[in-house]
């Protein structure tokens, strides 16, 4: 990509869709998550930690804000857009929970600073990771509005599985070490899985070409794996007792995420979303940021 | 045979659907055949492939029986995937189990001191603690089937019976050895010079965890 | 090849001979790997099933331990070791969900503080002996020639059921003795009562899917109650559209709570009279028919207009207004009571008073249906209460007992200080402990025998709340056991009666073998299809569960009074203590899980440590600040904790969560100076019981507060509590919601 393109097509290239550019796509995994239906129970934080070999910290270094939880379930009392004068003297409207992890940007704010390339774009969609690449500079984590990007302060592996709680570890991906950023993967381990149990299979889309979610065209990549939805789910989706969050590949108009993403008039590629019937629920955090997240939340409801 | 019906596989898997076990070629017995190719230390060529470059003197691990691959695999003529079986289905080839020793040499070569020594582990009902000669980082995803796949079973101008070069690909020359020893670097420059050659993945996440 | 004759327990075994090299089969153990050739161990195995494939995840069914509910997982299991957990889509209780506490049993069974070998006290230390000098031990002090029988000797355990209950009650048995104390904290004894006395049933199931309205008085059916991870689910169905409103009345806020529509801030033990208030405003201001309950119940309503109500209850008659228009508009409702609204001297009383609101609103046969019995009664839940407790410890004051067995339960820990139990167990000359884990009880046994964890032992389970057809769930070994020292359960009940009853129990060779002679006697009703024995053994580890047939009891409504005394206020002590239960803590049980201590508390966010729960208006009376250590006295004791001050809790009500504080169990609860994590609230309870079932009023406990002085960041997740005018957790209106998504405005 020559400076002139770059420059120029700026606003593209962090989407992940230039022209002439590197990115066709095999899938492009995104969530949806039902904030009428969470509870804030903690199951999907906790099933996280099983599945993604999570470090425990502990009090004194979660104190200086070294924790480290991929799904972590937001706590908030206020409800700005319902007015600031229904919590009076008392919660009357219980507690707003919104379960966050990483949003997966297609225009990610964490990728083009990365001094070393370990955040990028994977053809999956993936907003992917590398730990063995990552420096540890944490401008990542810096640039990041959501807070989601976790460091790795101190050697975990040292301390926090002590004998016999390592033989628990998850084989299917690695522990992280000192100095090194992580954070959700959308369960990578789980979706090379199922792309590769696909691909034995003989299952793969032969030719590419172009697929539009909405009104953005993304091309593909010929020869992409053939996933069905739901042929696996990640650890967050499949343990949640309410059935709150979806997960699914956006290129295939079919998927429940898809659907859902379609019948909330929520489109990729927008800074604000200008839907025919505004009262449907579908948002994305922040996405006047133009991060372009590919999480998208339906709004709490209450009986007012 | 009984079916086990008390578990299910991750995503439901199964092993490789597109040839079969049936299709490997188990031959015991030596050859005259198999005595000619050993004076030759000609590389075959793996049809379709272009070979990884690079070469690494890997250190001699003992192991608690010298396990000669050459007589099994180049003199009987013994597929790699028989004893390996678990190559064509998972991430890792496997050691083979030590029941799977103990199905020929309970009656072949039974006086030998190394059979010896098998039986004696056997008998003691503990596999024998071999030590690990090929290994990547624990930060690299890499699967056996998926390769197999690509070289062997979806290249039908590879006969399945000669997989061991496909094998050597990775592994050298492990017919001519007896304990195998490491002669080729699998470090990422390694890897990603042959998937460049062979148009393998080229994407970070593929191959790191 | 022999692996076709050995079948999945001798597997186990086999694979447990190559120790923890089997692990390292599959090449990928994660360690910090150095490429140094050798260095590694990659050992087979000897004989492996046909299915065992390194790199491939082989998944069991099992049945879930760490709570009372009995949800069903699937593990997975790769190279000998479990190391996921997932719900089990074959179960009618959580279908396949599971909870945070299910996700985290994992580190209850890797727990690196697991007993690992048989203990013994010897010059007042416990110190390890072998199994042999264990057991002729315990033949010497209950054998058949040791004379204890009948009244000497009691078990203790926390809620049992399935084949550990059958044997508990035969060894009970055979030592001619009655004494089974089943303990648990979290607890449904008294609306299991209620609904005995006004239903006709004890256990009727509750049907969230069906209703249109909940008020729930402290019920925190998503966090501790019953089956909270069935109800979760059956919540999902509750609120799509037509959305279904949630009224949640409690005086700290639950998970429950926290997820209301409306929430009513009850001052603690006057929910009753709330409930009456609400029932009063929809008989004479929303004029719901009222002709079939009896008149002495309608007199009674008519005493509680709600301009009284909200001054004894706190709740203002505005919302006791909208809460009443609320249930008048959805319907059908459900109206459920818990532990906040039953653990007073009146509980009973209050939730009777609830009771009548399912009444009055037609709710019975409706949202409430009967269960179905549970057809094999011996294997039944065992459901555990407080009420034992305070029999069980006014025994050990009378010096009751000379022998006492503990399983599954931690009284020590549990019991309020003014029960002495320490002292009083210090008495008793033989006890002894079946334990995974050194726990407060645990520490005071004279022999510790160390048991396997549930993710390597045998077992059934009947879960006490059966939210469908009842289903008798099965337990299997994930794995091998992680030290060969330990014993199962089972085996070891076993080995207990074999030393009373030899001939009847000494033909089983284990505890497996008795549970497959048990399913081979299984009639042809339950076996769906299963043509032998061996496949019908098979097919049920496979589900993880036998689906029984039970019958439908009939539910007889009988509506009686409630006999709510008047509010009094306690000048010395004058805020009410809330030991407030959540999903994770539980009763203090999962306190060694660190995952359960790094997962910040749904409410308060806060980690690894106690915190106090107060109204602004009560922390701004006392000048208390986030993070200033509070001490909270009762007559019985005081514990001093950090502040958490926000509007979920009512003004009279301090809220201190259980499970915290523990003097033993282990690394996770020891702060770095050596001090224990946190406080237990439980230890302050004053000794006051429900005048009817007899049960701990764990809500009836007065204290006062007071700052100390001291301070420190509270240590918790996030540091914004509210969005900054961002939208980040938007919220729409139900009417809205019903009006996009396909619902109707007004069901009626």
């Amino acid at each position: 990509m020559s400076l002139r393109n770059l420059l120029e097509n700026w606003g593209d290239y962090r989407k992940g869709r230039e022209q002439g550019g590197h990115h066709k796509y095999e899938h492009m995994w995104g969530m949806a998550i039902d904030l009428n239906l969470c509870i804030g129970c903690n199951a999907c934080s906790v099933a996280c930690y099983a599945e993604n070999n999570l470090a425990v910290v502990g009090k004194e270094k979660f104190e200086k804000g070294h924790a480290l939880h991929w799904m972590r379930v937001e706590r908030y009392w206020d409800e700005p857009n319902l007015g600031e004068a229904r919590v009076s003297e008392y919660q009357v409207h219980g507690a707003s929970f919104v379960p966050t992890n990483c949003q997966n940007c297609n225009a990610a704010t964490c990728e083009p600073v990365c001094p070393v390339a370990a955040t990028y774009h994977t053809p999956d969609g993936l907003n992917a990771q590398v730990y063995n690449r990552c420096i540890g500079s944490r401008y990542c984590s810096n640039n990041c509005p959501y807070r989601l990007r976790y460091f790795n302060f101190w050697s975990y592996y040292e301390s926090s599985w002590p004998a016999p709680l390592h033989m628990q570890l998850n084989p299917d991906l690695t522990v992280r070490d000192k100095g090194v950023m992580e954070k959700c993967t959308f369960c990578v381990q789980r979706i090379r899985a199922a792309k590769d149990k696909a691909k034995m299979e003989n299952r793969v889309v032969a030719e590419g070409g172009v697929v539009n979610v909405g009104d953005q065209p993304f091309k593909v990549a010929p020869g992409r794996a053939k996933v069905q939805d739901m042929e696996f789910q990640t650890a967050c989706q499949q343990t949640c007792p309410t059935s709150a969050i979806s997960f699914g590949d956006m290129l295939n108009p079919d998927s429940q995420v898809s659907k859902l993403w379609r019948s909330h008039q929520v489109e990729l590629g927008k800074t604000s979303q200008k839907k025919p019937n505004p009262e449907l629920r579908g948002y994305r955090l922040l996405e006047e940021l133009n991060t372009d997240p590919r999480v998208m939340f339906l709004e709490r409801v209450r009986e007012v | 045979m009984s079916v086990n019906h008390q578990c299910s596989y991750d995503s439901g898997r199964r092993g490789n659907a597109r040839r079969g076990l049936g299709s490997l070629g188990i031959v015991l017995g030596v050859t005259a055949f198999a005595a000619l190719l050993l004076s030759f230390t000609v590389v075959a060529e793996v049809p379709g492939a272009i070979p990884p470059q690079g070469a690494h003197d890997g250190k001699d691990v003992a192991q608690p029986i010298e396990f000669p691959h050459n007589i099994h695999a180049d003199v009987n003529k013994i597929n790699c995937m028989y004893c390996h079986t678990y190559a064509r289905r998972s991430k890792v080839a496997g050691i083979p189990p030590t029941s799977k020793c103990m199905g020929c040499h309970s009656v072949i070569a039974t006086d030998k001191p190394r059979i010896k020594k098998l039986t004696e582990y056997w008998e003691n009902r503990e596999p024998p603690p071999w030590n690990k000669v090929h290994d990547v980082p624990d930060y690299v995803h890499f699967t056996h089937e998926k390769h197999l796949k690509r070289f062997v079973f979806d290249n039908d101008a590879l006969p399945t019976e000669n997989v061991s070069e496909v094998c050597a690909f990775c592994h050298g020359e492990v017919k001519t050895m007896t304990v195998a020893h490491k002669t080729k670097p699998l470090n990422m420059g390694f890897c990603k010079r042959c998937h460049e050659a062979n148009h393998g993945p080229f994407d970070c996440w593929q191959c790191h965890k | 090849m022999s692996a076709n004759k050995v079948n999945r327990r001798e597997f186990m075994k086999i694979v447990g001979l190559s120790g923890a090299g089997a692990a390292l089969a599959g090449c990928d153990m994660p360690t910090t790997v150095t490429l140094e050739e050798g260095k590694e161990r990659v050992v087979s195995y000897l004989v492996p099933e046909e299915y065992v494939i390194p790199g491939i995840g082989v998944w069991f069914a099992s049945t879930c331990q760490a709570c009372p509910a009995g949800c069903g997982f699937h593990g997975r299991v790769r190279e000998g070791r479990v190391l996921k957990l997932e719900g089990n889509p074959d179960s009618p209780i959580n279908y396949s969900k599971l909870c945070q506490m299910g996700q985290a049993s994992l580190q209850t069974h890797y727990n690196p503080d697991r007993l690992t070998q048989p203990l013994l006290r010897q010059n007042g230390e416990l110190s390890p002996v072998s199994w042999d000098e264990a057991f002729k031990l315990l033949e010497k002090k209950i054998g058949a020639g040791s004379g204890v029988s009948g009244d000497k000797f009691a078990w203790v355990t926390g809620t049992v059921s399935g084949h550990q209950a059958v044997l508990i009650k035969a060894h009970l048995e055979a030592l001619n003795s009655g004494n089974h104390f089943v303990h648990e904290v979290i607890n449904t004894a008294v609306g299991q009562a209620v609904s005995r006395d006004m239903l006709g049933d004890a256990r009727p199931r509750y049907r969230l899917d069906r209703a249109q309205a909940v008020l729930s008085f402290g019920a925190d059916f998503l966090g501790t109650w019953n089956s909270p991870v069935h109800f979760a689910t059956q919540y999902a169905k509750f609120r799509a559209a037509p959305r279904g409103v949630l009224i949640q009345a409690e005086p700290a806020m639950s998970l429950t709570g926290a997820n209301a529509d409306l929430w009513l801030p009850v001052r603690p033990g006057t929910e009753g009279v709330l409930a009456l208030g609400i029932a009063n405003s929809l008989i004479f201001k929303h004029h719901v028919d009222a002709s079939h309950l009896p008149l002495t119940v309608r007199n009674l309503i008519a005493n509680y207009p709600f301009i009284e109500v909200a001054k004894v209850t706190g709740v203002s008659g505005d919302l006791i207004e909208r809460a009443a228009a609320m249930l008048k508009k959805h319907s059908p409702s459900l109206v459920i009571s818990g532990p906040s609204a039953e653990g007073h001297v009146h509980g009973y009383e209050s939730a009777t008073a609830v009771m009548l609101l399912n009444i009055l609103l037609g709710n019975v046969g409706q949202t409430i249906e009967p269960g179905h019995s549970f057809p094999l009664p011996q294997l039944a839940a065992r459901e555990g209460n407080t009420a034992d407790l305070l029999s069980f410890a006014e025994g050990l004051k009378n010096k009751r007992f000379d022998t006492v067995f503990f399983y599954g339960t931690n009284p020590v820990y549990t019991a309020p200080a003014s029960l002495s139990l320490e002292e009083h167990l210090a008495k008793v000359p033989f006890k002894v402990a079946f334990s995974m884990f050194r726990d407060e009880t645990t520490a005071l046994a004279d022999l510790v025998l160390p048991i396997r964890s549930a993710l390597e032992d045998w077992g059934t389970h009947a879960a006490g709340y059966q939210p469908g057809e009842p289903v008798l769930g099965f337990q299997q070994p994930l794995m091998e056991p992680l030290y060969q020292t330990t014993r199962g359960m089972g085996d070891l009940l076993l080995a207990l009666l074999t030393m009373q009853r030899a001939s009847d129990y000494a033909p089983f060779a284990d505890y497996y073998a008795y549970l497959n002679n048990f399913a081979a006697g299984l009639p042809a009703g339950v076996r769906h299809g299963a043509a032998n024995d061996k496949e019908f053994w098979q097919a049920t580890l496979q589900t993880g569960l036998i689906k029984l047939v039970g019958e439908a009891r009939t539910l007889s409504v009988s509506a009686s009074t409630a006999d709510l005394p008047a509010y009094k206020v306690d000048s010395e002590y004058q805020y009410h203590l809330v030991p407030a239960a959540r999903l994770g803590m539980w009763d203090g049980r999962h306190a060694n899980i660190p995952w359960l201590q790094e997962a910040p508390d749904q409410i308060t966010k806060t980690v690894w440590d106690s915190w106090v729960e107060m109204h602004p208006a009560t922390a701004a009376k006392f000048d208390v600040k986030v993070g200033d250590y509070v001490r909270v006295s009762s007559a019985q004791g005081s514990i001093e904790a950090q502040a958490f001050i926000y509007k979920g809790i009512q003004k009279d009500a301090i809220a201190v969560p259980m499970g915290r504080g523990h003097t033993e169990y282990g690394r996770y609860n020891v702060d770095p100076t050596g001090k224990p994590r946190g406080v237990n609230p439980l230890k302050i309870l004053s000794p006051v019981t429900d005048s009817k079932t007899g049960e701990l009023a764990l809500f009836a406990t007065r204290v006062r507060i007071e700052k100390t002085g001291r301070t420190h960041e509270l240590v918790k997740m996030g540091s914004n509590d509210t969005q900054l005018g961002r939208k980040l957790a938007a919220t729409i209106t139900s009417d809205q919601f019903n009006r996009t998504e396909g619902g109707k405005t007004d069901v009626a």
